[in-house]
């Protein structure tokens, strides 16, 4: 029965994408074209391909999770399609291929569910360490590293055929597998973490030997990030860790020690690096260097209040002014155009889809399956807080992606993946 | 083993109350500071885009207009043909620099409502007009020409309006600049160049500058002698070669260091026509403080004008500050001390004498016209003050037309038409003195007569310096306004 709820529900997440696509269509006076029936398409195909694989795998999987999703991904595409129909026409065919993925995702898992990943932790530690240093390869390669805005975290193939070239962000994918390691591992040894260890001071500590590997890969994920200088990511990977670490042995020391080195970390690299220096500026003053440094916040924030309480109306605001419209700043973007009712919708839509989650990992029985899920909604959560707080100026700009809304393939697929993870999770959770 | 995941979803939470507590605070607390920001090009766009009203003179000069834009066919472009010549009038409707004269006061109806907004949905779905309404402006356009050609590249300003109904049928402001600078792409740098020039053309020195009035002041210290019936135009007044002002060492001695004319005594008329300060420095000590005060205050000083573009009140001290100050009181009355006029109150002391003592509310639209051009509002002059009674006023208009005639106001006679006026040379310790002439025509009982009053300030004495009078640099710029006015030209002459 749930079942045909989620149905109808994605069908309305169809039917929201291809009337924000007339709507922006109305605006700019071209009037209704193929965009909007190609729109409800693809959502169509993408969602049911994924929604017909949950009816015959999953069939007690949380029926809430895929139709947030959907609405989520179908208020930054109607955005991505108003800043430029171009991008939306790549990100139809990233929602085809994310569909196409994680129904796979899905039909892999048919038989024993989420709890099979368990067994290949270490190959997905390794995939995911792999991952994070392709960006690396030199740029001669076929398969090489791009750096954009000053960060290089991004991957490029260069495809023999014609001159096309393929680029992914391959962190996005990391942080699943990551995820799953994590939760795998802890697994096994949250009983042992949590009871053993070595008294230093009031803090007990655990055994070494229990918590190297997970140390070892932390600080390699961490080195990698900040050696390519993606801040947002190195957070949301030691928020990750943290959390973690913290969900399996039950001690709050892990997150004041986390917050502590966060705090001591941020405050050398300030002190070290100018282009943290300038980001913190920015974020403190960003009206005084209105014309550089501060130039992104503004305009973020001009979207915003221009956009007050029920926004300018798709197509008719002017959210092409922000710098990364369609990618960090895009809650910006809706914001403007479908004012404040549209940004409480997307904050409740990224609240419910995390208290889903968080349902998810307290109902589950089995520790795996708990953390895992813990896991999952901990990477949603803290990525929409990371970025939408720097949007919001509660916290510095770290260039992350909003999780569905984001202009970006790579982005798209891993989170799709994600929730698909989260669903499975949840069928027959109290086993 | 579920406390830490509970405790995460309330860490969480608790963020994401903060967050929509933010998205509160950007985009409805503080969000209409953001979209007000004039480095918030939205704004700028949203008004530039729009589509404004037609702006005419009374003779159908287009002043102002909205063109489509080039770049962009949905929206609009504002412009102004004239370029100078109305900066300090029509103004300008901009986004850096916001909405300046009759482009901001009548913005109500030169806005279109086509602009989404619930009220203008609904007028268009009712069938109500909701495109831009013109206005049609009581300026002759060539009379303002006229006023401004005569300025030249002096500093100073021309106020000359209708003295039955208050009808503004000039105002000239120079420097001036041209408005359409600052609507244009290079507007920031414009603007800044405009407010940092030291000879300030932003400032509408007609209505928004106080100058010392001088001897034109001699017109309301006359007629509070008359109110007072202290003296009349043939009271004989001593005749010495300097005032001496009573417990002070200070002076008033006439421009020319001379007596006021032949013989021991001469009449206050003569002492007008001759502009003596001598005589007017005696008589205002003989009108007192109370009396000079409260008819210059009926004349409208100390009182902001009820008119369309922001003016500045003129100003003469309180009674009270001259009680222990007789000197002060003779220095006033002569125009000089604290006392301090805009072109705008001194060419509406020149209407007062022109409309029997009364003051109408000065005014610059005279229709207001919907997109089809049929006209649905049309001004109504209204009084704003009794300056003086129509008995002094006929009294000062004798006076006035001698100066034109046979006094220091020769210069700004035409042939045909009579005048009157009365000069101004004010000291300023700042500088060569400012220049003024304040007149009216035709004196007489015509109908519709007079039909003009107008003032004439040039700022330091303009070209002319130190030389400078009313009489010499002033008044041939009134000459030039009524030889147009009246279809003369100056040549003729």
């Amino acid at each position: 029965m749930t079942r045909n709820a989620e149905a109808a529900l994605l069908a309305a997440a169809a039917i929201v994408a291809s009337m924000g696509v007339s709507l922006v269509n109305l605006a700019s006076g071209t009037g209704l074209d193929a965009q909007v029936a190609l729109t409800f398409l693809v959502f169509a195909v993408s969602f049911g391909s994924i929604h017909m694989a949950l009816r015959r795998w999953a069939p007690e999987g949380n029926p809430y999770l895929f139709p947030i999703a959907a609405f989520l991904t179908a208020m930054g595409f109607t955005e991505i399609y108003r800043l430029d129909p171009e991008l939306a026409s790549i990100q139809r065919w990233s929602l085809l291929l994310a569909g196409a993925a994680t129904t796979a995702v899905l039909l892999f898992l048919r038989d024993e569910g989420v709890i099979m990943l368990r067994r290949y932790r270490y190959i997905f530690l390794a995939t995911a360490v792999l991952l994070l240093l392709l960006p690396l390869l030199p740029e001669s390669w076929p398969l090489h590293g791009a750096e954009v805005n000053g960060s290089r975290l991004w991957v490029r193939l260069e495809l023999p055929v014609g001159m096309r070239t393929l680029s992914f962000q391959p962190g996005e994918i990391a942080k699943v597998l990551l995820t799953i390691f994590l939760a795998s591992y802890l697994a096994d040894r949250h009983v042992a973490m949590a009871q053993t260890g070595r008294k230093l001071g009031p803090i007990r500590l655990p055994e070494p030997r229990q918590l190297g590997p997970l140390l070892i890969a932390a600080g390699a994920s961490f080195a990698v990030l900040v050696y390519q200088r993606d801040l947002g990511a190195s957070l949301l990977l030691f928020a990750l860790f943290v959390t973690m670490v913290y969900v399996a042995t039950g001690r709050a020391a892990y997150l004041f020690a986390g917050a502590a080195i966060v705090g001591a970390g941020g405050y050398f690299a300030y002190r070290a690096f100018d282009h943290v220096q300038r980001r913190v500026f920015a974020w403190l003053h960003p009206f005084e260097d209105f014309a550089d440094s501060g130039y992104q916040i503004v305009q973020g924030l001009f979207a915003m209040g221009s956009g007050s309480l029920t926004g300018s109306g798709l197509g008719l605001g002017r959210p092409d002014l922000i710098p990364a419209a369609s990618t960090d700043f895009i809650f910006a973007s809706v914001a403007e155009e479908m004012g404040f009712a549209g940004s409480i919708a997307v904050l409740a839509a990224y609240g419910l889809l995390v208290a889903a989650g968080f349902g998810i990992a307290i109902r589950s029985r089995d520790v795996f399956r708990k953390f895992l899920a813990a896991g999952l909604t901990i990477v949603i959560g803290v990525q929409a807080i990371l970025i939408l707080g720097g949007v919001l100026r509660l916290l510095p700009v770290t260039g992350i992606t909003l999780p569905f809304m984001s202009y970006g393939g790579s982005s798209l697929l891993a989170n799709m993946v994600l929730v698909a993870l989260l669903v499975r999770a949840s069928h027959g959770e109290r086993t | 083993m579920n406390r830490p995941v509970r405790v995460l979803a309330m860490g969480i939470f608790a963020i994401f109350t903060v967050l929509v507590a933010a998205v509160t605070y950007h985009q409805v607390i503080v969000g209409p500071d953001y979209r007000d920001d004039p480095r918030n090009v939205r704004v700028a766009a949203a008004i530039t885009g729009r589509e404004r009203g037609t702006i005419i003179t009374a003779d159908g000069v287009v002043v102002a207009s909205s063109e489509a834009d080039p770049d962009d066919p949905l929206s609009f472009r504002r412009s102004y043909p004239e370029g100078p010549l109305y900066s300090h009038t029509v103004g300008y409707s901009t986004i850096l620099f916001g909405d300046q004269g009759v482009e901001a006061f009548r913005s109500d109806e030169l806005t279109s409502d086509r602009d989404a907004t619930i009220s203008g949905v609904l007028a268009a779905l009712v069938g109500g007009d909701i495109r831009p309404k013109g206005l049609r402006l009581t300026i002759e356009h060539n009379l303002q020409s006229v006023a401004r050609a005569a300025l030249g590249d002096q500093r100073g300003a021309v106020v000359a309006l209708e003295p039955r109904t208050g009808a503004v049928l000039a105002m000239v402001s120079t420097p001036d600049f041209d408005p359409n600078l600052l609507v244009g792409g290079n507007a920031a740098p414009a603007g800044e160049a405009l407010d940092t020039d030291p000879a300030q053309p932003r400032l509408n020195r007609a209505t928004a500058a106080l100058f010392p009035p001088g001897s034109t002041f001699k017109v309301i210290t006359a007629s509070a002698a008359f109110e007072a019936g202290v003296a009349s135009p043939g009271t004989p007044f001593p005749n010495p070669v300097e005032l001496e002002l009573p417990g002070s060492t200070a002076t008033i001695s006439n421009f020319n260091g001379q007596p006021c004319g032949p013989g021991a005594e001469v009449p206050l008329s003569t002492a007008f026509i001759n502009s003596c300060n001598t005589i007017f420095g005696m008589l205002g000590m003989e009108v007192g403080a109370d009396q000079l005060v409260g008819t210059a205050e009926s004349f409208g000083f100390n009182a902001e004008p009820p008119f369309d573009i922001p003016s500045v009140a003129s100003v003469i001290p309180p009674a009270e500050s001259f009680e222990f100050d007789l000197p002060g009181v003779a220095q006033s009355a002569i125009g000089q001390r604290d006392v301090r006029a805009t072109p705008l109150q001194m060419a509406l002391a020149a209407a007062a004498v022109a409309n029997n003592g009364e003051i109408m509310v000065p005014y610059l639209v005279d229709e207001v016209f919907n997109a089809e051009g049929i006209v649905q509002e049309s001004a109504e002059p209204v009084v704003w003050l009794r300056a003086t009674t129509p008995s002094s006023a006929g009294a000062l208009a004798d006076l006035m037309e001698g100066v034109v005639t046979s006094g220091t106001g020769r210069r700004a006679s035409v042939p045909g038409v009579r005048i009157a006026g009365k000069t101004g040379t004010a000291e300023d310790p700042a500088g060569p003195p400012h220049a003024w002439f304040i007149g009216y025509g035709p004196v007489g009982a015509g109908p519709g007569d007079p039909q003009i009053a107008l003032a004439v300030l040039v700022e330091s004495g303009g070209d002319a310096g130190e030389a400078a009078t009313g009489g010499t640099v002033a008044a041939p710029i009134a000459q030039e306004i009524f030889a147009e006015f009246f279809g003369l030209s100056s040549e003729t002459e």
